[in-house]
C-alpha cells in the first residue's frame, strides 16, 4: 500500500495476494424450479414449479416467465442458505435468456411501422433477470449476466469461481432458459429448468468443487471414482441438457445428493470439456 | 511485497498488461481512424443507410465494406462476426499478430475469449422473422445458436484464432464490455488463464434504434452529452477488441502526479512489455433501483467508481481524466454529473465522446477503454462533441474542446447499463 492511500478515508485500500494457490468453492445451498418437474425423475433430483407470488403484484404484471423460473431457483437456494440475497453479489447464466420477449419483439419488428412497447424493449435485454433481482431484493453489489450456449453452466461456474476466489463472501449463480419457440434452434428450449447455486470460498463448511477446467487430452480425465448414474454418458441426460441447458448442472447435483467424492464431474452436455471435482469433508 | 494483509476480504486485483487493441467505429478502421476523430473532435454521426426506420435519427454506422468470415466458420457470418473480424485483421493495429504471439508462447489453452454485446446478430434474426412471418419458416441459412445467441462473437473469434480457454459472453447492456475486460482480469489475477481477448461488438439493428425511440430516448439531432439542451441517444455500432496479458512484473506498480515513483521496489518491475498500459480495476455495481432510469443519487455509480479505486488501492486524486459514460439523456448525464462530482468535485478533467461515436451499448465500454488507453498514450483529453452549452447544474469539469500536452497518467472509464448495471475501468500508463 503506498503512503498516499494510507491517508483517505475510502473504505480499506487493498493489497493483492500474490502466488497464493487458487481454493476450492463450497457449495452452501441450491434450489431447482422446472416448470414440468416430471422430466427431471429419472435422475434423482427434484425442483419445484415457478412460484410468482416471490415477486410483489407491480413486478409481476411486468416481468415474463423466464424472471419467475430463474426468480423461483434463485428464491429457493437463499433460503436453504439462510441467506439474505441482499448481501449477495449475482451471475445469471442463460442460453437464451428473455428469448419469449426477443421473439415477441422481433414479430413486431417484421411490421416497418410497428410499435415496440418500451417495457418489452428494456425486458429484452439478457441481464434482465438479474436486473429484476437486484431490485426486488436491493442487491447494491455486482451483478452480471452471461452466456455460453452449451458451456454457459460451466462458464458460470467459473465466473462465479473468480469472483468468489476476490471476494471470498457468498455468491449467487443461476443457470436458466425458458422454453424456446421451436423454429429458432430446436430442441433448445424444449423445457424450462433454473438451477441456482449459492457459493462462497473455502473457509465455509460443506460439499466443495475444484475450479472448473478443460479436461487435456485423453487419460488424463479418467474419473478417479465414478457412478455412472451421474455422467453425461447418461443418454436421457445428455438429450435432457440439449432441451434444457440449466441440466448441465445436474450431474453436480446428483453427486451432491448421493454425497460421493469424485472426480471430473462434466459440466456440459459434450461430457469432455469443462469439469470439476467434487469433494465432501 | 510489503504490507500484506491476508485477510480475503482485503485482497485486490493484479493490474494485467493490455498487449494490443483495435476497433471499427463508425470513425473507421483502426484505432488511428478512431484517434483521428478525437483529436479534431469531428463527429462520425450521419445518416443510416443500413435499414429503414419510421423515424430519423443520425447513427454512427460502419460505412466501409467489412470482411468475410472464412467458408468454414460460415455458420458465424453476421455483421457482429464481421465487424469483430475487421478489428481483428486491422494491420496497423496488429491485434491479430499479437494475439497469435500469446498463443505461441502460452498455449492455446491458456487464452481466454470474452466478448459483450447486447444484441449479438439480431439484425440478421430481424430478417429471418420477416421470412417466417411471409412463409411460415426461416430461412434454410439460418443459424440462430452461431449468429444470433450473445456467446457467437466470442466463439467466432476463438474458432479464428484457434484458441481454447474459457470462452463466453457478457450481455448486461451497455456496460457488457467493459465487464468482459474485468472478468478478462480476473481469469489472469486467478491464474485460470495467461492471456483474455475481451471487448464487445455491437451492430446496428432494428430492435435498438426503434427500442430506444419507444422509451423516448433517442434524440432526432446530433447528440449533445452535458449540454443543458440535451435530448436523447444517437446509436451506433462498433467493434472493440482488447488483448489483455499477464504483467510480467509481480506488483502493482504506480506513479504518482508529480513523477515519482511510490512503493514498489525496482526489482519487481523487471517485467516484459512494461511499456504497455495497464488495466488497474474494474469496479461493478447494481443500482436496484429500476430497469431502464438510474438511482436517483448516482448511488450505483458513485459504488462503481469508489469499488474500481479500493481494488487498485488509488484515491480519487490519482485519477487524471474521466471518460464520462455520457449518453446525452436528459436523466443519465445528470446522475453521473452529480456521482463524479461527489467524489471528485471539479478537480479531474472529464469528457465524453458519444457525439463522436455515437452510443455503441455493448460495445461501448471496450471502445471507450480504447480511447482511454489512446488519450494515455497521446497525453491529450478527448473533447465533448456536440457540447454547446454546459448544463449550469453540472459541478464536475467538462472539457468541451479536446485538450493537448496534458500528464496523464491513470485514467477512468464509466460504463452505467439498462438493469442498473454499472462498471467503472482504471487504466494506467506503462512504466518502461
Amino acid at each position: 500500500m503506498n503512503e498516499k492511500s494510507d491517508s483517505i478515508s475510502l473504505p480499506l485500500a487493498t493489497i493483492a495476494i500474490i502466488g497464493q494457490p487458487p481454493s476450492a468453492l463450497t457449495i452452501l445451498a441450491t434450489g431447482l424450479c422446472c416448470r414440468t418437474p416430471e422430466i427431471l425423475e429419472p435422475f434423482d433430483v427434484k425442483a419445484s414449479l415457478p412460484d410468482k407470488s416471490l415477486l410483489p403484484a407491480a413486478m409481476r404484471r411486468r416481468t415474463g416467465l423466464t424472471t419467475r423460473l430463474a426468480v423461483t431457483a434463485a428464491t429457493h437456494a437463499c433460503q436453504h442458505a439462510g441467506l439474505e440475497p441482499r448481501t449477495m453479489p449475482s451471475v445469471f447464466a442463460s442460453v437464451g435468456g428473455e428469448i419469449q420477449v426477443t421473439d415477441s419483439l422481433c414479430r413486431n419488428l417484421a411490421d416497418p411501422d410497428g410499435i415496440i412497447s418500451p417495457t418489452q424493449f428494456h425486458n429484452s435485454v439478457h441481464n434482465t433477470t438479474v436486473g429484476y433481482w437486484t431490485i426486488l431484493h436491493r442487491c447494491h453489489g455486482p451483478s452480471t449476466a452471461i452466456a455460453a450456449l452449451d458451456d454457459t453452466f460451466a462458464m458460470g461456474l467459473l465466473e462465479a469461481w473468480n469472483q468468489v476466489q476476490l471476494s471470498c463472501g457468498p455468491l449467487l449463480l443461476v443457470c436458466y432458459d425458458e422454453e424456446w419457440p421451436q423454429y429458432l434452434a430446436p430442441p433448445t428450449g424444449k423445457a424450462a429448468l433454473a438451477c441456482a447455486f449459492i457459493v462462497a470460498g473455502s473457509n465455509h463448511s460443506g460439499p466443495k468443487i475444484t475450479q472448473p477446467r478443460i479436461q487435456q487430452g485423453s487419460g488424463v480425465g479418467e474419473p478417479e471414482r465414478t457412478d455412472s448414474r451421474f455422467l453425461f454418458p447418461d443418454s436421457r441426460l445428455e438429450t435432457l441438457a440439449k432441451e434444457a441447458p440449466a441440466a448441465a448442472a445436474l450431474p453436480l447435483l446428483q453427486a451432491m445428493s448421493g454425497k460421493i467424492s469424485c472426480s471430473n464431474i462434466p459440466l456440459n452436455n459434450a461430457g469432455t470439456r469443462w469439469q470439476t471435482d467434487l469433494r465432501f469433508d | 511485497m510489503h504490507d500484506v494483509k491476508p485477510a480475503p476480504q482485503h485482497r485486490s486485483i493484479e493490474p494485467v498488461r493490455v498487449t494490443a487493441y483495435s476497433c471499427v467505429s463508425a470513425c473507421g478502421e483502426g484505432s488511428q481512424a478512431l484517434a483521428d476523430h478525437l483529436v479534431h473532435n469531428r463527429s462520425a454521426l450521419g445518416r443510416l443507410t443500413l435499414l429503414d426506420l419510421p423515424f430519423d435519427t443520425p447513427v454512427g454506422e460502419c460505412r466501409g465494406t467489412l470482411p468475410a468470415v472464412r467458408p468454414d466458420l460460415i455458420a458465424y457470418q453476421c455483421r457482429n462476426a464481421r465487424l469483430a473480424l475487421a478489428a481483428l485483421n486491422n494491420e496497423q493495429d496488429g491485434l491479430r499478430g499479437a494475439v497469435e504471439a500469446a498463443r505461441q508462447r502460452f498455449g492455446p489453452a491458456r487464452i481466454g475469449v470474452i466478448i459483450g454485446t447486447s444484441t449479438s446478430g439480431l439484425l440478421e434474426t430481424e430478417a429471418a422473422y420477416q421470412m417466417l412471418l411471409k412463409e411460415g419458416k426461416m430461412p434454410a441459412d439460418f443459424h440462430f445458436l452461431t449468429r444470433h445467441a450473445y456467446q457467437a462473437t466470442a466463439r467466432f473469434l476463438q474458432n479464428e484464432l484457434g484458441l481454447a480457454g474459457p470462452c463466453y459472453a457478457i450481455s448486461t447492456a451497455c456496460s457488457s464490455s467493459a465487464k468482459a475486460l474485468a472478468a478478462g482480469q480476473r481469469l489472469i489475477h486467478n491464474g485460470v488463464c495467461d492471456a483474455v481477448l475481451a471487448g464487445g461488438a455491437d451492430s446496428l439493428c432494428r430492435l435498438t434504434l426503434r427500442g430506444f425511440n419507444a422509451l423516448e430516448l433517442i434524440s432526432d439531432q446530433r447528440c449533445k452529452p452535458m449540454d443543458r439542451n440535451r435530448n436523447g441517444i444517437n446509436i451506433g455500432e462498433a467493434a472493440a477488441l482488447l488483448l489483455l496479458e499477464r504483467d510480467g512484473s509481480t506488483e502493482p506498480f504506480r506513479r504518482e502526479r508529480n513523477g515519482t515513483d511510490s512503493g514498489c521496489p525496482k526489482g519487481r518491475r523487471q517485467g516484459w512489455r512494461r511499456s504497455n498500459p495497464l488495466l488497474l480495476a474494474g469496479g461493478e455495481s447494481s443500482d436496484a433501483h429500476h430497469m431502464s432510469h438510474p438511482h436517483p443519487q448516482g448511488k450505483g455509480a458513485q459504488e462503481a467508481m469508489e469499488m474500481a479505486l479500493r481494488q487498485c488501492g488509488l484515491t480519487p486524486e490519482s485519477i487524471d481524466y474521466i471518460n464520462m459514460h455520457a449518453t446525452a439523456t436528459r436523466l443519465n448525464d445528470a446522475i453521473e454529473a452529480k456521482a463524479v462530482e461527489a467524489l471528485f468535485g471539479d478537480s479531474v478533467p472529464c469528457s465524453a465522446t458519444k457525439g463522436i461515436t455515437g452510443h455503441t451499448l455493448g460495445a461501448a465500454g471496450a471502445l471507450e477503454a480504447i480511447i482511454s488507453l489512446l488519450a494515455l498514450k497521446g497525453q491529450w483529453i478527448p473533447g465533448t462533441c456536440g457540447l454547446e452549452a454546459p448544463d449550469p447544474a453540472f459541478g464536475c469539469r467538462i472539457a468541451a474542446q479536446p485538450q493537448n500536452d496534458q500528464r496523464l497518467n491513470t485514467v477512468m472509464s464509466n460504463v452505467f447499463g439498462f438493469g442498473g448495471n454499472n462498471i467503472s475501468l482504471i487504466f494506467s500508463l506503462g512504466d518502461g
